[in-house]
């Protein structure tokens, strides 16, 4: 591993200021995994410091030890030159090192100005606190209501609050961590205009971690790319383009277009190698129904408000939204988790109960769900036991499941979705996450599914990874199910959809053939604009 | 019919009956107030029950080695805290099960209570009345809040400073927080964990002076028991939705019925007494069944908080 850092004291003209931060030689192991592999790193004021990688890559757990939320096994960190010991985010704070954390660090059930408040020490001072808050909203055009309660916001005014929440205390060191990922398009340009002006004024140093090429080209001065816990280059923006960007990343040329789609590189449809499209106006009826779906949270809060979705066989829906509109419920009430105050979802014609459990599942729809630990496998049981949760019908006999029947089946899937594991009796842990995602597909297409439902089915997977599951998926269709993709990612949306839908505060505001989208329509639509 | 109404009548006339109540509510705010900022903090307390008991015995043992009932409040919140020592230490820095933990507690020390109890001759006595003027004179409830035991008039700081406490210090923010999003919280620079704790100590402070106003003012003598009080006064902290108004609004309800209990034999009228006795319990179940759909706990309420599991 040779660091290809510039080499600060060589022979430019200027001498090179003191690095606002500077990670020497930082390593972190978990149990066998290496996070950060002698990862060095500096930072300086006035720049945008992009940090490129796959998931898993290791950039957030460098950022966490920078923050003093992980602590490091070896390694040093030296802020303007002198050497310190981060063990909390207090200190971190105190030495200027803030952190717009990806899945936000706010607590709902208290208001925004509470919210900022929290993690100073001192006297509580609902006034100054205020105050502070109109000053920054001013400085850097982030205007937001002090007294809302945070649950009440949308995504992006979270992110307000969280990007006022660390400026207040004016670090000079800021990281932002896979910010976009709950933003609409349209927001996420706004969110990198204020990053320059964070930038411009006061001299700050900014860190960008993202796993997407375009917003690291378009808005970093100078790029590390990180591929499995190490360094494996650094350049200038200026010096960068996508494909090789790409290739540092993932360690090869990346061709495919499900790749590059995965990587937030919008692939248009002028090279022919588009799939293609789907047949307008079939003559078959829609496989699945849903007909103004209505349910409320245990708060009253209404969830899916009269949501209608058709899905037919053959075909890929994609669901396109901003996360938190309603995508998790729908997913939930497709998998029996949800029951409908109005509205009713018919499978082939006719209507499921909602209320009853695995009634889904019985007519025939599979779900990929979103969180696969929360509500997908059983970690603790084995790959065999794992594939037959949701049906062991198949495999038991008056309620007796039959080991030799099961251990068939299982090794027959095993093989057919090419999951590597120590055989069907590997505890479902031992697995890759990959590994676990083609589990929990094989379980859901082994029973020949009408309906298949994909909430985010290449989250956290690597690129490999992805471009099975999109095969898959598309495999499925060709198979004349009717898949239903919710993703949040837009690219994989546009990537393999045949039709898309927005959804939008629980409802489907927006409805458009592939070949009629555009990304800029659908971006508006995320963002609630009437179509 | 018109007996039912005469009795009804009487009874809610009676300034005894407010004076029940007002006795009785005084011992539920004392474990509620504390219990409140625990729940908030992400505890379900249940052990409440047991720093009631063992502030009444540490409260009795400080009067009969001093007698001084100021020293008794002392050693009684002491005693309190001691029994949230160990709640707070096993399920906060140890990640012991809370429930476990508190179910354990109770029976523990009921039952070294009553040992004690027996092992040494315990002195105690009634605190002494102190009657305001004037305010006292107001109709029905003037004695029943102004006419009662010394000791009673701290709840008159002590409902206050727990509003303070929890809504205007950064404390007790970093407690809601804690009881919220305790993931948050921690990201955020809080020790999630030491606030959880501390929570728990202040319910074994105020549930301790319970239990020395037990002693010294509602029944004028050492037992070892408070007979599920403290569980109403859990009740009481969901009753009330997990706000310091609704906890005080459900510890004058469940103590409203108490004391119409014991009014309804105290004018001797003859209804059934294991009816009776079941009253108070009766009205905290229908008060939950009302009441407690249309609230909201805190989030990360019972749920253990361990840095970096996801």
């Amino acid at each position: 591993m040779i660091p290809t850092l510039p080499d600060e004291t060589g022979t430019g003209a200027d001498v090179a200021p003191v690095p606002a931060v500077e990670l020497r030689g930082i390593t972190k192991n978990f149990g066998a995994v290496t996070a950060c592999d002698r990862v060095d790193l500096r930072l300086h004021r006035g720049r945008i410091h992009g940090i490129l990688g796959e998931n898993g890559a290791g950039k957030s757990t460098l950022m966490k030890i920078l923050i003093g939320l992980v602590l490091p096994d070896d390694g040093t960190i030296h802020i303007d030159g002198e050497l310190r010991h981060i063990n909390d985010p207090i200190t971190a704070a105190k030495l200027g090192v803030g952190m717009v954390h990806q899945h936000f660090s706010l607590v709902d059930a208290l208001t925004v100005w509470e919210n900022v408040a929290l993690g100073d020490v001192g006297q509580l001072d609902h006034g100054a606190v205020r105050e502070r808050i109109g000053e920054i909203g001013e400085h850097f055009g982030l205007v937001i209501d002090p007294e809302a309660r945070v649950g009440e916001l949308t995504a992006g005014l979270r992110q307000r609050v969280e990007i006022i929440k660390c400026l207040r205390r004016d670090p000079s060191i800021v990281i932002f961590d896979e910010p976009t990922s709950v933003l609409t398009p349209e927001e996420s340009s706004q969110l990198f205009a204020s990053l320059r002006d964070v930038v411009a004024v006061e001299d700050r140093a900014v860190v960008l971690v993202s796993h997407k090429l375009d917003e690291v080209l378009s808005a970093t001065d100078e790029i590390t790319i990180m591929r499995q816990g190490s360094v494996v280059d650094f350049r200038p923006t200026a010096e960068a383009d996508a494909p090789t960007l790409a290739h540092s990343m993932v360690g090869r040329d990346v061709a495919l277009r499900s790749e590059r789609a995965a990587f937030g590189m919008i692939v248009e449809d002028q090279d022919g190698s588009a799939p293609a499209p789907a047949p307008i106006e079939r003559a078959a009826s829609p496989t699945l129904r849903i007909r103004n779906a209505s349910a409320s949270g245990s708060g009253g809060a209404r969830l899916l408000d009269g949501l209608s979705l058709d899905v037919c066989p053959g075909e890929i829906v994609g669901l396109a939204g901003v996360e938190g509109n309603g995508q998790r419920v729908l997913g939930d009430l497709l998998s029996s988790l949800v029951q409908l105050s109005a509205g009713e979802v018919e499978v082939a014609g006719r209507v499921i109960a909602t209320q009853r459990p695995g009634a889904m599942a019985r007519a025939g729809i599979g779900v990929i769900p979103e969180d696969r630990h929360d509500s997908g496998v059983v970690l603790d049981m084995s790959v065999a036991e794992n594939l037959v949760l949701v049906d062991p019908k198949g495999v038991a006999r008056r309620g007796v499941i039959d080991s030799a029947r099961l251990d068939a089946l299982a090794c027959d899937l095993i093989e057919q979705f090419d999951i590597q594991c120590e055989g069907p009796d590997a505890p479902l842990w031992s697995l890759s996450g990959g590994n676990q995602q083609r589990v929990v597909l094989a379980r859901e297409l082994w029973r020949h599914p009408k309906v298949l439902v994909a909430a985010q089915p290449t989250r956290g997977l690597d690129v490999g990874a992805i471009e099975y599951m999109t095969e898959r998926l598309r495999a499925a269709a060709a198979d004349d199910v009717a898949v239903l993709l919710i993703s949040s990612e837009l690219e994989e949306i546009m990537d393999l959809a045949d039709r898309i839908a927005v959804i939008y505060r629980g409802r489907i505001v927006g409805e458009m053939t592939r070949a009629e989208a555009d990304l800029h329509k659908i971006s508006l639509l995320m963002g609630g604009a009437a179509a | 019919m018109s007996s039912l109404l005469d009795a009804l009548w009487e009874i809610f006339t009676s300034n005894s009956t407010y004076e029940g109540a007002a006795v009785a509510a005084g011992l539920l705010l004392f474990a509620a107030s504390g219990e409140l900022i625990a729940e908030r903090a992400g505890t379900i307390n249940i052990s409440v029950e047991g720093m009631l008991v063992g502030g009444a015995f540490t409260a009795a043992v400080g009067f009969d080695v001093t007698g001084s009932v100021v020293v008794a409040l002392v050693t009684g919140a002491l005693g309190g805290m001691i029994v949230a020592g160990v709640q707070a230490e096993m399920s906060h820095r140890l990640v012991a099960d809370q429930f476990v933990v508190g179910l354990t507690l109770n029976i523990l020390v009921v039952g070294l209570a009553a040992f004690l109890e027996r092992e040494i001759d315990l002195e105690t006595s009634r605190a002494s009345k102190l009657v305001i003027p004037l305010l006292s004179d107001i109709p029905l409830i003037g004695t029943a809040l102004f006419g009662q035991p010394w000791p009673f008039y701290l709840l008159y700081a002590l409902v206050p400073v727990c509003w303070y406490l929890l809504y205007r210090t950064r404390w007790g923010l970093e407690v809601r927080a804690s009881g919220e999003d305790p993931q948050s919280a921690d990201v955020s620079g809080i020790d999630v964990n030491k606030r959880r704790r501390q929570s728990i100590y202040f319910a074994g402070l105020t549930s301790g002076l319970g239990g020395a106003y037990f002693v010294f003012v509602q029944i004028g003598r050492f037992e070892p028991t408070v007979s599920g009080r403290g569980f109403i006064a859990i009740a009481a902290v969901i009753f009330g939705g997990w706000t310091l108004r609704g906890t005080v609004a459900g510890c004058v309800l469940f103590a409203g019925a108490v004391s119409f209990r014991l009014s309804v034999q105290g004018f001797g009228y003859d209804v059934n007494s294991e009816l009776l006795q079941a009253l108070p319990f009766l009205v905290t179940i229908f008060g939950m069944a009302i009441f407690a759909r249309r609230v909201r706990p805190p989030a990360a309420l019972a749920r253990p908080f361990i840095r970096g599991l996801k």
